[in-house]
């Protein structure tokens, strides 16, 4: 069943007199429920912008965005806002958790936004899904940069959403919390969950299930990846050679 | 319920960035407490007014000798010697509306001796009439009577503060004191009316029959005052129209030449007293509304710099489902919140102030409810000012922008 499809996208920025860049050009995809999709390219191939126009934070020039069905690319400002809040989660490189703000609180956010009761329940279990029971007080600066995205990833899923867009999710973490968090994404898409993570890294793209290429603002390719890699493995060796990529 | 949450939310923000919080308020802070303290003060000061004025009785009028319009009584250099004891008689006798009149004279620094002891205080040459016409009685012994003052008899009355003064618990009746060098007897003691609105102690006096004070304190034959008694404080006008003419006619005053008396009635001091604080009050209350408005620019202009730092939290907040709506909303909350906590605690400082005030300065204070609830709606109002821009600033942002990489 399809989550998320595109049709014939086009993303065109104009910026001063400069002539216009096509940060996504005619782009067609779709992404089924349940699949592990890695969008793989360098930077400003128009990957983000992708990203973004299929979470609804941003509108296609050109083009149809389908969302579960229905058609999110003539949505509303408003509208759009409550399908990020109820459909969409999001991870990013930098984290952005509130600070001096408890990781419960952080958690809590999206329900804050919503129509949802109980809602310190609900970011509890969250945090403890991702192994942060015994975090739930603590402040993002009292937390190493594994724990935080951890609880940015706990506040992506705290609403339940149909899918998940991580955006070079291990970029400011070291290689270990690296493999910790493709582990749990792993196990997310293990338990069900539909996530597309974007990257330039070839090497974290080998964790999904799908790999899309794009440059230039266009799909060069979108491959079913057969040897995908399985981050529990690697971080059993890691722990068997401590030394190793620290 | 979800409106509820994201204000609480809002609210509980502003506790985690403390210093920008507190520099925020500082304004309000200070321009409501310049509210509640300058309106407390004219409160009080309005108090006191209307307690002297009724000290002194709304159905009474004072004839004082001079003229002008300055406070007082002839001055000590110039003193204006046209009024006499006769005129009081004149005025009780010839005017309708007046009850009683009560003539009296009086000296600053009288010398008091009783043996070794001497203290200085007030001497008053006052008649019989004082005591109802002030409506002030003598407490024990007896007040100055007729024969007293007909025969020029070296008696006095004396205050309690005197009699502390001079004789502690003893009691003083049947004593002989020396007011300067003439020894008189005490024969009453006047009930206690202890300090007056304005700060002196009514009770530090010497009463003495006016024409012994004429005679034998002053050696003179005016009087500085006649305090007038209506029958009914309805008359009041006329009996000042009366009486100026009365008193011109008597002083022989051609038509032109300035009085030389000046009638006081409680409402001209009113008035008066109003004026001047009144006039007092809207200057700092103006100068308080300049502070807050000044406080409402610095909470603009902090509150544009803090959108610009929060860029991304704004824009995260989006991202997770807050329309432009639910983070102009969460802005203007902050604004409102610091400024109406700031005008809380300035209604509490503003009160703290009044009472230090009340006791360095024996002026006192009401606490003005009206001042406080036009602080806190003021400073609300102020909130809401400075935070519609910032908060339509936030609102505007695109989150697309405000995540991305560089920002």
């Amino acid at each position: 069943m399809v989550i998320v499809e595109t049709k014939d996208i086009t993303k065109v920025y104009q910026k001063g007199t400069d002539v216009p860049i096509y940060a996504v050009r005619n782009v067609s995809l779709s992404i089924s429920r349940g699949e592990f999709v890695a969008v793989m390219g360098p930077s400003g191939s128009g990957k983000s912008t992708l990203m973004n126009i299929m979470g609804c934070l941003d509108r296609p020039g050109e083009g149809h965005v389908l969302l579960d069905g229905q058609p999110v690319h003539t949505l509303s400002d408003e509208d759009l806002a409550r399908v990020r809040n109820e459909k969409i989660g999001f991870v990013f490189q930098s984290f952005n958790l509130l600070p001096n703000t408890s990781a419960l609180e952080n958690v809590e956010l999206p329900l804050i936004y919503s129509d949802r009761d109980h809602i310190t329940e609900t970011a509890k279990s969250a945090l403890e899904k991702v192994g942060l029971a015994d975090r739930l007080h603590h402040t993002p600066a009292e937390l190493s940069g594994g724990q935080q995205q951890r609880v940015a990833i706990a506040r992506a899923l705290v609403n339940d959403p149909e899918i998940l867009f991580a955006d070079e999710p291990t970029g400011n973490l070291d290689s270990r919390a690296g493999y910790e968090i493709m582990a749990l994404f792993q196990d997310l898409h293990a338990q069900g969950r539909t996530l597309v993570l974007v990257t330039h890294d070839a090497g974290l793209a080998g964790y999904a299930t799908r790999i899309i290429q794009i440059a230039d603002g266009r799909i060069t390719s979108d491959k079913e990846n057969r040897k995908t890699r399985v981050a529990r493995d690697e971080l059993k060796k890691m722990a068997e050679t401590p030394e190793v990529n620290e | 319920m979800k409106t509820g949450r994201i204000l609480t939310h809002s609210i509980r923000e502003l506790g985690k960035n403390k210093p920008r919080t507190f520099f925020m308020m500082i304004g309000i802070v200070i321009g409501v407490t310049t509210v509640t303290l300058v309106l407390s003060a004219g409160l009080g000061a309005r108090r006191k007014v209307m307690e002297r004025v009724r000290k002194f009785g709304l159905n009474s009028l004072m004839v004082s000798a001079g003229g002008g319009r300055e406070m007082g009584g002839g001055t000590a250099s110039l003193p204006v010697v046209t009024l006499k004891a006769d005129d009081a008689e004149a005025i009780k006798h010839e005017i309708r509306a007046v009850k009683d009149t009560a003539p009296f004279n009086r000296k600053g620094d009288g010398m008091l001796k009783y043996r070794e002891k001497s203290y200085t205080t007030r001497v008053f040459g006052v008649t019989p009439s004082w005591q109802p016409v002030w409506d002030w009685y003598a407490e024990k012994g007896n007040f100055i009577s007729d024969d007293d003052h007909a025969r020029m008899n070296r008696v006095c009355v004396i205050a309690p503060t005197v009699q502390q003064e001079l004789f502690g618990e003893a009691d003083p009746i049947g004593e002989q004191i020396r007011i300067g060098t003439v020894p008189f007897e005490i024969i009453g003691i006047m009930e206690p009316k202890g300090i007056s609105p304005g700060g002196g102690d009514m009770d530090n006096r010497v009463y003495i029959p006016l024409s012994t004070f004429s005679r034998r304190i002053a050696n003179v034959d005016h009087i500085t005052n006649i305090k007038v008694l209506l029958r009914d404080r309805a008359d009041m006008n006329r009996a000042v129209e009366d009486i100026r003419s009365l008193l011109r006619g008597r002083h022989s005053l051609a038509p032109g030449v300035p009085d030389d008396f000046r009638i006081t009635t409680p409402v001209e001091v009113t008035r008066m007293a109003e004026r001047v604080s009144g006039t007092f009050s809207l200057f700092l209350v103006l100068v308080a509304a300049v502070s807050l408005v000044a406080g409402g620019f610095v909470i603009t202009n902090i509150m544009l710099i803090s959108i610009g730092e929060r860029r991304r939290e704004i824009g995260l907040r989006m991202a997770v489902g807050a329309r432009a709506r639910d983070i102009r909303n969460q802005f203007l909350v902050e604004t409102i919140t610091i400024t109406v906590f700031g005008g809380l605690a300035g209604i509490v400082i503003g009160i703290g102030g009044a009472f230090v005030m009340e006791v360095l300065t024996e002026i006192p204070v009401a606490f003005s409810w009206h001042g406080a609830a036009l602080g806190l709606v003021f400073s609300a109002l102020v909130g809401l000012a400075a935070g519609v821009h910032p908060a339509k600033r936030a609102a505007a942002i695109q989150p697309v922008e405000a995540l991305s990489k560089q920002g």
